[in-house]
């Protein structure tokens, strides 16, 4: 499944490749991509995958998550 | 409708924050840089040692310490769980500096706590300048995001209200008056105006509505009153869709990006090294523990992913979004590099370099020309062909004969049995096929091909009774379209179902040499395979029936008019149906993909000159920063002047 996610705090370009680091780290991630200039990311992952799990893996990198859908 | 309109401008808050920190953070560091300079430049100071020292600490502190708070936060999170930002280096850089001006009371180091507040206030006016830039960068877009309409005035019974636009449900009638956005996208029910489209589909002459014609959301109705059926809403609208694509393609990486984004993830922790590093080999060779530190903080501030992390985000950024602005949606980033390498442009004929709306224009008939399209038009009337549409357009007629074993063989034509007659009617191909003779019909035949009219033959029990001639314009602009593209070096070519006559004539009267006709709806993406032997292909088409066709190809670029977009089909779409937006289309990748060259260049060229300078010892620690805060903000205001491009 893929979920979109709205994310605060990003201000340059190592935060955005930080936060695909975290996010490829969990379990059940296949590919992660954060965009800077929208402030978004997307994550293809298991269904098995939970909203928490990724709020906790973008947060490990020092951001926050606002939104997923 | 969409949550979208509810948020903050994407960039305001950011900006707005970064200027309250960039004042305060000058208003303490100026006095420091006068107290600072008055002793490097004229010898004297204005206070005596130490309280000048006291004082440039006291005033450095809120500066780094309060103003530069969630630099220093976000710096140190990342050096203590190793996901280093440039938050770090900066962190890292000012923290080192001032704590040197507490270390100077002992005599051991000299004091660098002025340049900390130096380097946070110059760090944050850099950051501030590229926010602002990055704002620019996204604009269009975000002019995207403002278009969807906030309420809707729906008939309810007899009366007439105003509901907010997530209340609008599929099926509501809506009421636009003359000068109001058009809500959502739906179907005229009532009434005639002329439509506003450019601000989705680029196309500047407005657009005739009436009843039965499909009108977008977020357009603006201009004379007359419209009672409009909603037939989408919320997400699935076709200004949902394009915004989602735009978002879409920036996500994407393009593949020149590969190594400045390799290089951005492991470039904080390698200057870290370098910094401590550097810092250790000036202390060996030089002893002088001040110095060592201060070019350790020069390399620390000097290095700046951001410029290679920026580089391509930003141009992609203001590349779609001047593209969306003229209706052409760029959904794959790697299209545009790509696009570099195409030497081949194939069309589709119908619907792409025509109208798509073929009209009967000539018909030869051995039995009464009444009888042979009564004949035609009941077993066209059960396609759904525009050929079929047209001949049943031209005939008219209340009640069509009974058909039965109707069969449509594509790419060829029907057949049917009319009582016991079999009726079969196609092109040559089918006629061919079936061994029938054309007889005294080939040479009117002939002649329509000849002027480019696409010939359908008509047969009872294998006997040719008849043939209809049907013609499909060119679009308006589609003769200019393939000039500047032939002018510009490219290969065109048409691809088409026709046969050889009627595609030549057609490609003759468009500017197109290379003709391959008689093609089969499937094996459009065999053929665009074959080309690609030859060089990178770009297939052109209307993205319905051309979905395996522009996959095969290495850029797809599918056309549609208003709604009608198969988005999924092309790594490129063209919300407006003319044949110059594949022009633009190819410019604006072009300079697009050059201006990401330029910016990866300048970018890669800024660290490796800057880098081992900072280590040389050159570059003073705030002329380090103020390098450093250049190198961002000229990449992002370079990939601004991408506007300037006329495309």
């Amino acid at each position: 499944m893929k979920k979109k996610l709205s994310i605060e705090g990003m201000h340059c370009a190592s935060c955005a490749t930080n936060i695909e680091k975290s996010l490829k780290k969990v379990s059940g991630v296949k590919e992660a991509s954060v965009v800077l200039m929208l402030k978004k990311g997307t994550v293809e992952c298991e269904d098995s995958v939970t909203d928490d799990e990724i709020k906790k893996a973008v947060a490990r990198a020092g951001y926050k998550v606002t939104k997923i859908e | 409708m969409n949550e979208h309109h509810h948020e903050e401008p994407v960039e305001d808050s950011e900006i707005v924050s970064w200027k309250k920190k960039l004042i305060w953070s000058w208003i303490f560091t100026i006095p420091i840089a006068v107290l600072m300079l008055s002793e490097r430049l004229f010898g004297f100071s204005i206070l005596e040692m130490p309280y000048s020292s006291i004082l440039i600490l006291a005033l450095g502190f809120p500066v780094v310490f309060i103003f530069g708070w969630d630099t220093i936060k976000g710096g140190v999170r990342g050096l203590v769980t190793f996901y280093f930002n440039m938050d770090s280096l900066i962190a890292l850089g000012t923290m080192v500096a001032y704590l040197t001006g507490i270390l100077a009371f002992t005599g051991i180091v000299a004091d660098y706590s002025g340049v900390s507040a130096m380097i946070m206030a110059f760090f944050t006016t850099g950051k501030y300048v590229e926010a602002l830039a990055r704002g620019r960068a996204s604009q269009e877009i975000r002019k995207l995001l403002e278009l969807s309409a906030k309420n809707a005035r729906v008939l309810r019974g007899n009366k007439e209200i105003e509901i907010p636009m997530d209340e609008v449900k599929v099926g509501d009638i809506l009421v636009v008056k003359p000068g109001e956005k058009i809500p959502t996208d739906g179907v005229v029910i009532k009434g005639e105006s002329s439509v506003d489209e450019s601000m989705v589909t680029g196309e500047s002459l407005p657009v005739d509505k009436i009843k039965g014609n499909n009108v977008i959301g977020a357009t603006i109705n201009q004379d007359g009153i419209l009672y409009v059926k909603a037939t989408k809403v919320g997400k699935d609208t076709f200004l949902a869709h394009i915004i989602e694509l735009v978002e879409e393609a920036q996500g994407t990486k393009i593949p020149i990006q590969k190594l400045a984004d390799k290089i951005t993830s492991i470039f904080v922790p390698a200057i870290l090294i370098l910094a401590t590093l550097t810092f250790l080999g000036w202390i060996f060779f030089s002893g002088d523990l001040s110095r060592s530190i201060g070019v350790g903080v020069a390399v620390l501030v000097i290095a700046c992913p951001c410029a290679l992390g920026l580089a391509t985000p930003t141009a992609l950024m203001v590349g779609s979004g001047m593209g969306a602005k003229r209706g052409i949606l760029i959904r794959k980033g790697e299209a545009i590099q790509t696009m570099k390498e195409v030497k081949i442009i194939v069309f589709d004929k119908t619907g792409t370099i025509t109208k798509g709306k073929p009209e009967v224009t000539d018909v030869k008939s051995l039995i009464p020309e009444k009888d042979l399209m009564v004949i035609a038009a009941s077993l066209e009337k059960l396609s759904e062909h525009p050929i079929a549409k047209a001949i049943v357009n031209k005939t008219s007629v209340k009640t069509y004969k009974k058909v039965s074993a109707f069969k449509v063989l594509r790419g060829r034509g029907v057949e049917g049995k009319i009582g016991k007659d079999l009726i079969i009617i196609g092109n040559r191909t089918l006629m061919n096929e079936r061994k029938i003779n054309l007889g005294k019909l080939e040479n009117s035949i002939e002649q329509f091909e000849e002027e480019g009219k696409t010939t359908m033959i008509v047969a009872n029990n294998k006997k040719v009774i008849g043939a209809i001639a049907v013609a499909d314009s060119l679009k308006d602009d589609s003769r200019e379209a393939i000039r500047r593209l032939n002018s510009a070096g490219y290969k065109t070519v048409m691809i088409t179902g026709d046969n050889e006559r009627t595609a030549k004539a057609i490609a003759r009267q468009v500017g197109i040499s290379d003709v391959i006709a008689n093609v089969l709806p499937e094996d459009k993406a065999k053929k665009v395979e074959e080309l690609q032997r030859q060089g990178m292909v770009a297939f052109i088409g209307d993205g319905i029936n051309d979905a395996p066709a522009l996959k095969q190809s290495n850029v797809g670029i599918a056309m549609g008019t208003g709604t009608d977009i198969a988005i999924e089909a092309g790594d490129i779409v063209l919300a407006r149906g003319s044949l110059i937006g594949v022009v633009q289309a190819i410019n604006l990748s072009k300079a697009t993909f050059a201006k990401i060259k330029q910016n990866l260049f300048w970018a890669f060229a800024y660290n490796v000159i800057a880098i081992p300078l900072a280590i040389a010892g050159v570059l003073h620690p705030v002329v380090a920063e103020i390098a450093m805060a250049l190198s961002s903000v000229t990449v992002v205001t370079n990939a601004n002047l991408l506007r300037n491009k006329k495309i």
